[in-house]
């Protein structure tokens, strides 16, 4: 019954359209999407230590049990925050009714659509609903219909269009490099059947598979060069869609990538791997060069999600338990912190009216609690024991190690290092100083510390205990890459 | 013998394909863009017809019918009505010159037939030319993307791109499972449709649908 699980945000979106007031709309969507949140965990929990689920259409595995929960956890705290920024904007006069309800059933259709990402099975379908969510989220980019914000939205659209085009020639191909093993008749694209027959697909196929598959998700992944329509993108839209974009959109499409890194390096190991951590520690390098450069506080956070998602690159490309399981971690350690880092964000832009990082100062007076959380999470984005985001970093260069592989963990040590001292230097130089004049203290809502105060926590707890429950659950999606934990 | 018919036919058609994306590149308004996309689309219909009674598939009907209708005469009504509507000036203003645009598009189709050989050495014969001229045709889509500055030419850019992809599928797979190709269609043609309407903005944003005015993000 996986159907309940994606009938639940489309019930709560259409639920979101029909209302009349404004109260309405923030009823439902923080209860809709809390409710998706409830529906979801019975199906994680199947998915991580029950074997997978297989219904046909429907496919869950543990690495599908990871993204969901990810989904559905970061759309109820973004609906959660979405409240009061949207009261902010609707007196600031830059929402009407209108808007408000269009913000909403889009928010709730682009989690539906992040959800089908990961739970069909045919690849086919999971290209669709990938495309599904350019489509409705590139109007949540230009939601504020300014021309940097449309301008953005159409770069957005354009080459997430064009990698995708590029991703379905890659699987067309995968297909084809199935025909052999599977017979002319077989008609399928289903992940499952493709898995056990990944032994007999045809290599060459394979390999030029995979390299379309992985330029063209990886555009949508925000791996670099691919990667320039994510700091517009995430610049420009709503505070808590681009929280939503970077911590779960760019990791839907690493899940597509995965799922063919999966089929690949079983046919011809080592092929997919490699090119995972070229293109990771690209992404890597590039993001260092633009975290130390950029001015302001959105672009600045996007360019640390293209860090981050070559960094998952890298540990799912270096392979072994080690590696991968810290890239595993990766994936939601980075959501959990990144969201809390945006959340900030979100605060101090509507409070000082820019996101230019050099007019930002005096945080700390001015706003302590959001003050305090985002050098919580400036800290543990950066990379800083005891967060979740070291744990994710030490096991991907213990990994590296154990392999062999001493350039690479040099090279990724040197680079975090630079990206640490970046970003420590801008995070504090925001919350110290001296505010600018006339600018009142105190917070711009108290709602909206909630979720932040519920991200800091997890990534807390995440990096000092790691629950059982958790590293049984990773070690479950660990297995799946072939290597033991 | 039909069989052999058939192969040449699919051949011809498939040349045919390449060349109006050729023909494309050499194009100098808007109005000769679409018609040229639409006859790509018309064709490509075509050669999934004789596909489909080569293969005896009766699937590949349904997508030869969908390919004609949805971008042999939808989708180009959609793009011809938008013109009009944006006042969309007929001139294409390419930032690369149109003898050069042909060379590079030459030396794209080379570079497909290149990365395909090593492919296609082992495959039917049927599909030994289509996936080299698919690949052509999606690099060459690419390429007016990146080298016409207009919205209007970019969007057919892509939807080029796809007649390259639909190329592809229906020869190498003779017709992936067609939930999954009528999923594909319906996505074009929601792309192609919002797409449509964010030109529509940009045009009113910036009163120009000139993409080069779009370079105020950077850093």
């Amino acid at each position: 019954m996986v159907e309940l699980l994606l009938l639940v945000p489309l019930v709560t979106a259409l639920l979101c359209g029909v209302s009349r007031t404004e109260k309405a709309i923030y009823v439902f969507s923080v209860v809709g999407s809390l409710v998706a949140a409830l529906v979801a965990i019975p199906y994680c929990y199947q998915a991580f230590f029950e074997g997978p689920v297989d219904t046909g259409l429907w496919y869950l595995d543990p690495l599908s049990g990871l993204f969901m929960t990810v989904i559905v956890v970061i759309t109820a705290l973004v609906s959660l925050y979405s409240v009061e920024y949207l009261k902010h904007d609707r007196k600031e006069g830059e929402a009407n009714l209108r808007d408000l309800r269009y913000y909403h059933v889009l928010l709730h259709l682009f989690a539906f659509s992040m959800l089908m990402v990961v739970v069909v099975d045919s690849l086919g379908l999971m290209w669709i609903a990938v495309e599904g969510t350019t489509l409705v989220s590139a109007f949540l980019v230009g939601f504020y219909k300014k021309s940097e914000a449309m301008e953005a939205s159409w770069k957005y659209l354009i080459i997430c269009s064009v990698g995708i085009t590029l991703a379905l020639l890659g699987i067309i191909l995968l297909y084809a490099s199935s025909v052999d093993a599977l017979g002319e008749n077989a008609d399928t694209l289903d992940w499952s059947v493709l898995r056990s027959v990944a032994g007999q697909l045809d290599p060459a196929l394979l390999k030029v598979s995979f390299i379309f598959i992985l330029v063209g998700l990886g555009t949508k992944a925000g791996l670099a060069p691919m990667h320039t329509w994510l700091p517009d993108a995430h610049s420009q839209a709503p505070t808590p869609i681009s929280a939503l974009l970077s911590a779960v959109l760019l990791n839907c499409a690493m899940y597509g990538v995965l799922r063919v890194h999966i089929l690949a390096s079983e046919a011809v190991p080592g092929f997919s791997s490699s090119l995972l951590m070229f293109f990771g520690l690209f992404s890597l390098a590039i993001a260092t060069a633009f975290i130390l450069t950029s001015r302001d506080l959105k672009r600045f956070l996007a360019f640390s999600s293209v860090e981050h998602m070559g960094i998952i690159a890298l540990g799912f490309g270096l392979g072994g338990p080690l590696a991968v399981f810290g890239a595993v971690f990766h994936v939601l350690a980075h959501s959990l912190t990144k969201t809390l880092m945006f959340f900030g964000a979100g605060n101090v832009i509507q409070k000082y009216r820019t996101r230019e990082m050099k007019d930002i100062k005096g945080l700390g007076k001015t706003m302590p609690s959001t003050a305090a959380l985002l050098v919580l999470g400036g800290a543990a984005i950066a990379g800083s024991p005891p967060f979740a985001i070291f744990i994710g970093e030490l096991f991907i260069i213990s990994g590296a190690l154990a392999q062999g592989e001493y350039l690479v963990a040099g090279i990724f040590i040197a680079l975090i290092v630079v990206i640490f001292a970046g970003m420590t230097y801008r995070i504090f130089g925001m919350v110290s100083g001296k505010p600018q004049e006339g600018l009142p203290d105190g917070e711009i809502g108290k709602l909206r510390l909630l979720p932040m105060i519920v991200l800091a926590s997890a990534i807390l707890v995440l990096g000092l205990f790691l629950p059982e429950v958790v590293s049984d659950a990773m070690g479950a999606v660990v297995k799946l890459f072939g290597v033991s934990a | 013998m039909a069989d052999l018919l058939s192969i040449d036919t699919i051949n011809f058609l498939a040349a045919a394909i390449l060349l109006v994306s050729l023909l494309v590149m050499a194009s100098t308004r808007m109005g000769q863009l679409v018609r040229s996309f639409a006859f790509q689309s018309i064709m490509l219909a075509a050669i999934s017809a004789v596909l489909a009674h080569y293969t005896g598939s009766e699937h590949i009907y349904i997508v030869a019918v969908l390919t004609l209708v949805v971008k042999g005469i939808i989708i180009p009504r959609f793009l011809m009505y938008s013109i009009d509507r944006l006042k969309v000036r007929r001139e294409i203003e390419p930032l690369v010159g149109i003898p050069a645009s042909l060379l590079i598009s030459g030396g794209l189709v080379i570079v497909a037939y290149y990365v395909t050989e090593p492919l296609i050495s082992s495959a039917e014969a049927v599909t030994r030319n289509c996936l080299a001229i698919s690949l052509a045709v999606v690099f060459i889509g690419m390429f007016m993307m990146i080298s016409r500055r207009k919205a209007m030419t970019q969007m057919v850019g892509l939807l080029m791109m796809e007649n390259g992809l639909f190329l592809g599928i229906i020869s190498t797979t003779y017709g992936m499972p067609l939930i999954v190709e009528i999923g594909i269609f319906f996505d074009v043609f929601m792309a192609v449709l919002i797409m449509g309407i964010f030109a529509y903005r940009i045009n009113q944003t910036f009163e120009t649908l000139d993409t080069t005015f779009l370079r105020r993000l950077r850093g």
